[in-house]
């Protein structure tokens, strides 16, 4: 297949009066990582949105996989996101969320890893705790192991390095940085362009993506 | 040291500059309003409220009253605790609980408030008790004595709940107990449907007898009254945080018309306190009925509760049998309700849904199998037990029982669907005034799908013997109507349980 994993051409998100983007073009090539940057309320969210069809543009075309975005059952097996704030269901730990999304996926859970990638999100001793007992770090660490547990062809996050201690920063970048060397494709939003070549993702600026 | 200010000049200030923002005469309008609304709502119903209280003729046997007042003890104790007893308003609560004000004082008009609520819902109790139990006519010191004793006995109540309130050590005791009164007092309700116990004797204890005990009771409730004054300020405040929070989600809950508020905290709290350890989803299964099933394993006191209230319906054995059809059906639907937290959880954000890429219609076919296992094992524990009972003609009824599980399982899916209150419906007007649809449809969502059971509906209203015909079509309208929900309600190629 030759299409790209994102393909964003023309597109254009207001609130009201305001216009937030304006004629944004952004290709992501299959199995290529990048990160957006700009300061708040330019809009990178609003485009993750777009992208991942959980909020409806004004105008302009998205293709993922050579497809519109959409809510099927194949879109949310090939993608993996952490957009939307999380819910979580209620009497189920954190280790149990794990195993039902890797259960979901067809894993099993004794070689999905599941206790490695709690360990390494430095969850491990949470592991019996149920997620909103947990902190702010803690629950952004879960949603982020969640993700990267189940099998996925594209992440788009929005600002992973949020609430994460330095250690916790850099244990994300060097994960995400692996899931890109096993031929994912990534598209975060960022503040940090640290994080970003950590995680080995080309930044790009919101304001470049915006027509000339 | 930070000097102490009169609390009641706080509260003052705060009400005088509260009023200034009303309109004049605003207060005494809302106060008209209420009257008028108590006398005409009275008006209309006090025949119905006077079969409730006090009918012409005493009805129930002296087992009835006795478990009546064991169920109302334990209930009310239930109740108190649930809502504090001891609450502030959220306001209060985060504006004078950490301010430099005498905490007793502070705490005074709620123990007051609380004391003269419980006291009155005893009165309301035992008045209610007497009127179904005493042999007419009851002697005007009696029956003056009895409300009284009963509130006093709602004043005792009160204040065991305010020690318990204060005391993590015995409360639970206390609190089992209290269930465990509750359940016994529906157990002895039952016993009496099935038994015909004996009516009440038409002899009263002397006069002075129950003079006697009141007084006493009376010295006792103050003493511990004034104790529980003197103790006030040592309540623990993260309690009295806690009671006001209920005391907002049950009003926000009241003034947006929004049950899933109250639904939500309950669930919330439950889990909050629970110490879980990460168990192993059982691999043969589906994941999501292994998660359901891991949800019933964790709640085994609902599920006690749930075998307890399969009694419930022979309570209503001579209604008439549409009403105890209606009943049943019902019951179901709360069993099948145990593990239907997920399913609101989802309808809410299917941000986990998405995790999981299944498809909407595979989510739900999975999310009704436990829920219509519950539903089945119930509707055929309640109708093996009614016709035990005699309150059934004969008839394979454990089987139409069986084959019922889809309805309670869809009734209580489709309940946890429903979200929040659509307010935007526009209300309906009626002679009566209008009434506010959204409401009225989120309250029937669920109950309306129990329509399913009307074959059984007609059953139990004909009275006749049940035939395995009679149960076939059951199954039948049952398995169809299941299927219809599915295929007309979720969608192969959607992960989101409601359309966008």
């Amino acid at each position: 297949m030759d299409h790209s994993a994102i393909e964003v051409r023309g597109l254009s998100v207001s609130y009201g009066s305001t216009p937030v983007l304006v004629d944004v073009d952004l290709t992501v090539p299959t199995g290529a990582g990048v990160c957006i940057t700009g300061e708040n309320g330019i809009g990178k969210s609003t485009l993750l949105r777009c992208i991942t069809s959980l909020q409806r543009p004004d105008g302009g075309e998205i293709e993922v996989f050579g497809g519109p975005p959409g809510s099927t059952p194949e879109f949310w097996r090939a993608v993996a996101t952490t957009v939307e704030p999380p819910t979580w269901y209620p009497g189920l730990t954190a280790r149990e969320h794990a195993e039902l999304v890797c259960r979901a996926h067809g894993l099993d859970p004794q070689d999905a890893g599941i206790d490695e990638a709690l360990d390494r999100f430095g969850l491990a001793s949470h592991a019996d705790a149920i997620p909103p007992s947990l902190s702010s770090g803690q629950k952004q660490r879960l949603t982020l192991a969640l993700a990267l547990l189940r099998p996925s062809r594209l992440l788009i996050l929005d600002e992973p390095e949020q609430r994460l201690d330095p250690e916790g920063r850099a244990s994300v970048a060097a994960m995400l940085a692996a899931y890109l060397e096993d031929g994912g494709t990534v598209l975060i939003a960022s503040h940090d362009d640290g994080f970003a070549a950590a995680a080995g993702t080309s930044v790009v600026g919101m304001a470049d993506l915006h027509a000339p | 040291m930070t000097e102490r200010t009169d609390v009641g000049a706080v509260r003052r200030w705060v009400r005088r500059t509260r009023s200034a923002h009303r309109e004049r005469g605003e207060t005494l309008g809302n106060f008209y309003f209420a009257v008028l609304f108590v006398l005409i709502v009275g008006g209309m119903l006090h025949r119905q409220l006077a079969v409730v209280f006090w009918p012409d003729a005493p009805n129930a046997s002296v087992l009835a009253a006795y478990s009546l007042a064991t169920a109302i003890t334990g209930g009310l104790y239930l109740m108190l605790r649930r809502l504090g007893p001891l609450a502030l308003s959220r306001p209060a609560a985060s504006w004078l609980l950490t301010a430099p004000v005498s905490r007793r004082r502070l705490l005074l008009p709620s123990l007051w408030l609380a004391t003269a609520a419980a006291a009155a819902a005893g009165a309301l109790g035992a008045f209610a008790i007497a009127g179904h139990a005493a042999a007419r006519p009851v002697p005007a010191e009696v029956g003056a004595l009895l409300p009284a004793g009963g509130a006093l006995l709602g004043g005792a109540l009160m204040l065991t709940a305010l020690g318990a309130q204060g005391e993590r050590r015995w409360s639970s005791w206390a609190d089992d107990a209290a269930y465990v009164l509750l359940a016994a007092g529906l157990a002895g309700l039952v016993a009496d449907s099935a038994l015909a116990a004996p009516r009440a004797p038409a002899g009263w204890p002397a006069t002075s007898v129950v003079a006697g005990a009141a007084v006493a009771l009376t010295v006792v409730v103050l003493a511990f009254f004034l104790l529980a004054v003197r103790g006030l300020a040592r309540t623990p405040n993260d309690r009295i945080l806690e009671a006001s929070r209920t005391a907002g989600t049950l009003a926000d809950s009241a003034f947006g018309v929004e049950p899933s508020f109250v639904t939500e905290m309950v669930e919330r709290r439950y889990w909050a306190r629970r110490r879980l350890r990460s168990a192993r989803l059982p691999a043969r299964l589906p994941v999501l009925v292994a998660q359901d099933l891991l949800m019933v394993r964790r709640r085994p006191r609902r599920l006690v509760w749930l075998a307890g209230g399969a009694a419930l319906p022979s309570l209503l054995a001579h209604a008439p049998g549409w009403v105890l059809a209606v009943a049943v059906l019902v019951g179901g639907m709360v069993a099948g309700g145990v593990t239907t937290a997920s399913v609101r959880t989802d309808a809410g954000n299917p941000w986990m849904l998405r995790m999981l890429g299944l498809s909407s219609r595979t989510a739900i076919l999975h999310r009704l199998v436990v829920p219509g296992v519950l539903a089945a094992l119930w509707y055929a524990a309640a109708l093996i037990l009614l016709a035990a009972l005699g309150d059934l003609p004969s008839g394979p009824w454990w089987a139409l029982g069986l084959v019922l599980g889809p309805v309670g399982a869809v009734a209580a899916v489709r309940k946890a669907r429903t979200g929040f209150v659509d307010n935007s419906l526009l209300p309906l007007d009626t002679p009566m005034g209008s009434i506010a649809t959204g409401p009225l449809l989120a309250a029937f969502a669920g109950v309306d799908v129990l329509i399913l059971g009307l074959p059984t509906i007609v059953q139990l209203a004909q009275g006749g013997a049940l035939s395995w015909t009679g149960v076939l079509v059951q199954a039948g309208v049952a398995g169809f109507g299941a299927r219809a929900y599915l295929s007309g309600t979720t969608a192969t190629d959607r992960v989101e349980l409601s359309d966008r």
